[in-house]
């Protein structure tokens, strides 16, 4: 039973390490998977607080459910979308899609 | 030690080489998630996080990992030039909102408080139905967008 | 009477618009081959050009008695030099034959020159109409102001005509109105006297030349402005007539404009003009701010009242405007240039009427001067240094005209000195004198070049008083007005004006003042020596057809010399005391012991008297003009190598040099050029290579800098997700950053 501030920070440190996957690893779906990364951070964090702030009323718990529920649709069409342009373009390597460079 | 889970699985996300390891070393992050919303009283959650979570969106990006394998190519580099800098902006970001956390003075109750499930179907059917039936909508638009988005070609000159 | 003087005014004004509008439809100029009445192609005003410096080093022996050598003769001028020096080549009015004399002359008569009055058998004879309008409104103008003059003068009145309120601007009220008093009447008497003669002569001098109606227009808007001029009430008419008369100059003297020497004259004659303009406009300015009115009643009234500092500058700016418009040093050198204009012009302009602008304005403004007298230092400074000054260049001048108008600048120079010395009246009383006798030489030295076919260099004349005797006698008359011979004109007025100097303490200056009637009296009987007396020493053909001119052109020669002779009996005696000082009293009476030195004879009460002093100078100055004509005799009539024997003596070898020096107008006009011609384009290349590289190198600059810019921001434009998803996080931390610092 740690303090809240227990779980925030643990939230905290997921959604840097999610933060610095997205930015710093070059294939396509990896990044897609730092973002859920990032997505279940929030999710724990939501979930903490609705534990642990008096007279919540359960919202975190209902946002962290419509959280999940937004976080599947996106992944969905994302992966739609890098499936789609990796099959273009024949690699999974994102510094590689620069047909929009000046 | 779920915390350890945790923050191990994501880490391991962001470092393997290979896609798929880091796929798996996702779930073990996924599930040890699961454990957390447990411990915190709330089992809805958990079975939730379970049952989409690593039963649907793991799966999902295994497929795509699948579908979109090279064949045996040799693994190119894992990083960008710049993930140094992302390295640096991470740990800014986390120190940040650390010390946010830290020194705020949180009127909280001493212990967790258990999540009800009927409570929360309750909710869902009442004060948040609303939500609910957007998020309806929302994932038929993503089923929709994803299957147009994943057809080849041919398919859609067939179509036409 | 006030009626009189408005209309006065509006006659040169209805004459112009007359002009301009119908006059071209009064002449009929047909196209090609009439010869009656030309101009001869050699028959040009102007192209007599001094021999640029450096071909005359040593005098040339004017041998009078040799006999008649062919090969001293001038050379008939080559078919070039003929279009291009001959009167009609600056014609450009369609009416006029363009193509110069060649349209002019009838091929059987092309000797070489045209020749005046022979009409080719068959030949149409052109019309001239357009010289009826204006010349007789101007006539009628002459009536009017004679009888002005006679009720002004005479009667003692004094009149001021408000025609219009022209200008109301809160404070700055100015009027058109005309102030005639007696000093304006004495200048409406020679303005319209000369002017209306001018326009009669030049019926007669302008016979032949396409462009007479332009002519006749010009004259009449110059009429206009010089009347404008001195019957203006303040000092803005004065400047409107002022500008205006320096317009009409400008487009007098360039009159046959395709000649390029006689466009670049108009051009320096009304730039240099312009300069002096500059302090004189300044001048009307500070005059307005610190008394805050312009017109001369109130002005007058108000300068005793102003620091003495103040007024000297003003009366210095206006000095200034006077340097420029009457030709004084250092802006002296456009009058001589002027002479590429019609003699009618030189006349006109530039001995009677538009020059003495000039000194009637500062006697206009004796009042502030009188309270300036470092400035009436300065103007009698400037005055009488021009004086021997343009003296010394007119000794050695070849062209007639060159010597009258170097005559001209020496005597307003005099002018300028009695003003500055505070003999307003005297020096008024030279200024009629001598806008009748100059103006009558100018118009004699005009018959002259025309009856001998165009000449006008002196080396190339003489013997000429046997052919043109009328000519010769009215010249000979204002000859000796000029050189100040006692009964004649000049005499009156110049001795009276170096008597005053005397006597109000200048004696260096009336020193210098001698010297120069010497060499007046000494340049202008060299002049009618080489011009009338000896043999003639020019093209031989030419002497068959020299001849009196037309009577158009020696009548009104004749007419001047009457008051040439008679206008110092009458104004002048007893000096200092006739009647002209008695008439301009009331103008001068507050300003008439302005000047007066210290411990001079004036300061001392002593009187004017025949029997002392002033007795004593009247003998010296009219013994200095007789020895000038004496020299003038013994060198140019009785010892011709005389003059070459002179310089040749002149100790340290100087003599060449001087007589350069003196020929060339003491490079004076080449320092100009050089300073001020070649600094312009030097200092407009300057200011052109600044705008091409400093001015547009910034701009162009500028846009460099933004194409350097942008091309630096693409840079980010990477199309890469992870460079964006990077840019992101930045985002992100800079708003966790705002959130802790504003909420923490």
């Amino acid at each position: 039973m740690a303090s809240l501030q227990g779980y925030l920070i643990v939230s905290t440190m997921l959604f840097g390490i999610g933060a610095f996957g997205f930015m710093a690893r070059r294939n396509a779906i990896l990044m897609l998977i730092s973002i859920e990364l990032m997505l279940n951070s929030v999710n724990l964090s939501l979930v903490a607080f609705n534990a642990f702030v008096p007279g919540a009323r359960n919202a975190g718990a209902i946002f962290a459910l419509i959280v999940m529920a937004v976080a599947a649709a996106e992944a969905t069409v994302g992966l739609a979308l890098v499936i789609a342009i990796i099959r273009t373009r024949q690699t999974p390597e994102v510094d590689e899609y620069d047909d929009l460079k000046e | 030690m779920l915390a350890i889970g945790i923050l191990g699985g994501g880490l391991a996300v962001v470092t393997l080489r290979n896609v798929i390891h880091s796929a798996v070393a996702m779930m073990i992050c996924f599930g040890s998630l699961a454990g957390m919303y447990a411990l915190l009283g709330a089992p809805i959650i958990a079975a939730a996080q379970v049952l989409i979570y690593l039963g649907a969106i793991s799966v999902l990006i295994l497929f795509a990992i699948m579908l979109t394998q090279a064949g045996d190519a040799s693994l190119p580099a894992p990083f960008h030039r710049q993930a140094p800098i992302a390295v640096v902006i991470a740990l800014v970001v986390v120190g940040l909102v650390t010390w946010a956390v830290i020194s705020t003075a949180w009127h909280v109750a001493p212990t967790a408080a258990a999540v009800a499930i009927e409570a929360v179907g309750n909710l869902l059917f009442t004060d948040y139905a609303l939500p609910f039936e957007i998020i309806g909508f929302l994932l038929l638009a993503a089923i929709i967008g994803a299957i147009f988005l994943a057809r080849r070609p041919e398919e859609d000159e067939r179509a036409n | 009477m006030e009626l009189l003087i408005a209309i006065i005014p509006a006659l040169p004004l209805a004459g112009f618009l007359f002009t301009v509008a119908v006059g071209p439809f009064l002449d009929h100029v047909p196209a090609h081959g009439h010869g009656a009445g030309d101009h001869g192609v050699g028959d040009h005003d102007s192209a007599g050009h001094q021999p640029e410096s450096h071909e005359v080093v040593a005098v040339e022996a004017h041998d009078s008695h040799a006999p008649v050598d062919e090969s001293r003769f001038r050379t008939v001028p080559s078919e070039e030099e003929q279009r291009l020096t001959s009167p009609h080549y600056g014609h450009a009015d369609d009416l006029a034959n363009a193509e110069g004399a060649d349209g002019v002359i009838p091929p059987e008569l092309a000797d070489g020159r045209g020749q005046t009055g022979h009409v080719a058998p068959g030949a149409e004879r052109p019309r001239y109409r357009s010289w009826i309008v204006p010349t007789v409104l101007v006539g009628i103008a002459w009536v009017f102001s004679m009888v002005v003059f006679a009720s002004v003068i005479f009667g003692g009145n004094r009149y001021q005509v408000t025609i219009y309120e022209w200008i109301v601007a809160g404070d700055f009220r100015v009027t058109i109105s005309f102030l005639v008093d007696q000093l304006t009447a004495m200048l409406l008497l020679v303005v319209s006297t000369v002017g209306f003669l001018v326009h009669v002569y030049s019926i007669g001098y302008m016979d032949g030349d396409g462009g007479m109606c332009r002519f006749f227009a010009y004259l009449n808007l110059f009429m206009l402005s010089m009347l404008l001029l001195i019957l203006g009430d303040n000092y803005l008419m004065l400047y409107v007539g002022w500008e205006a008369v320096g317009l009409c100059s400008y487009a007098l003297i360039g009159f046959w404009y395709k000649k390029p020497s006689a466009a670049g004259a108009a051009k320096k004659a009304f730039i240099v003009n312009r300069v002096g303009d500059l302090g004189f406009g300044l001048g009307v300015m500070m005059i307005w701010t610190t008394l805050g009115t312009l017109s001369f009643t109130e002005v007058f009234e108000k300068i005793g009242g102003q620091a003495e500092l103040t007024v000297t500058i003003i009366a210095l700016l206006l000095f200034a405007g006077a340097v420029g418009k009457s030709a004084q040093f250092p802006l002296h050198v456009w009058l001589p240039d002027a002479m590429e204009g019609p003699t009618p012009v030189s006349a006109l302009i530039h001995a009677a009427t538009m020059v003495n602008a000039g000194v009637y304005m500062v006697a206009r403004s004796n009042p502030i001067f009188a309270h300036a007298p470092a400035a009436m230092f300065a103007v009698a400074s400037i005055g009488i240094f021009t004086a021997i000054f343009a003296a010394a260049i007119a000794l050695t001048q070849n062209d007639i005209k060159k010597v009258l108008a170097y005559s001209t600048v020496s005597q307003l120079a005099y002018m300028f000195t009695g003003l500055g010395v505070g003999a307003w009246a005297a020096a008024i009383f030279h200024l009629v004198s001598h806008g009748f006798f100059k103006g009558l030489l100018f118009m004699g030295s005009g018959s002259v070049i025309h009856g001998a076919g165009g000449e006008q260099d002196m080396r190339f004349l003489g013997g000429l008083r046997e052919k043109m005797r009328w000519t010769y006698l009215t010249m000979v008359a204002g000859s000796l007005a000029l050189a100040g011979i006692p009964i004649f004109a000049g005499f009156f007025s110049k001795d009276e004006i170096l008597g005053e100097t005397f006597s109000r303490g200048y004696g260096i200056f009336y020193l210098v003042g001698i010297v120069t009637a010497f060499m007046t009296a000494f340049y202008t009987f060299r002049m009618i020596y080489l011009t009338f007396h000896g043999t003639w020493r020019g093209v031989a053909e030419v002497w068959h057809h020299v001849h009196e001119s037309a009577a158009t052109m020696v009548v009104p020669l004749q007419i001047l010399a009457v008051p040439t002779l008679l206008v110092g009996l009458l104004l002048g005696i007893p000096p200092e005391g006739g009647l002209i000082h008695k008439w301009l009293s009331p103008v001068f009476e507050e300003s008439e012991h302005a000047g007066i030195l210290a411990g001079s004879l004036a300061a001392s009460e002593h009187g004017f008297s025949l029997l002392g002093i002033g007795g004593l100078l009247l003998l010296v100055g009219a013994g200095v003009g007789a020895a000038g004509i004496w020299l003038a005799y013994r060198w140019y009539v009785a010892d011709p190598a005389a003059p070459a024997r002179f310089v040749s003596r002149i100790p340290f070898g100087l003599g060449p040099g001087m007589y350069a020096a003196s020929v060339n107008k003491y490079y004076i006009d080449d320092i100009y050029q050089l300073a001020f011609a070649r600094g312009g384009v030097l200092l407009a290349e300057a200011l052109w290579w600044f705008d091409a590289k400093v001015i547009d190198g910034a701009v162009n600059g500028a846009a460099t800098l933004a194409q350097g810019i942008g091309r630096g921001l693409r840079r980010s434009q990477t199309g890469r997700v992870e460079n964006y998803g990077l840019g992101m996080a930045f985002g992100l931390i800079l708003v966790l950053i705002a959130y802790v610092v504003v909420i923490r």
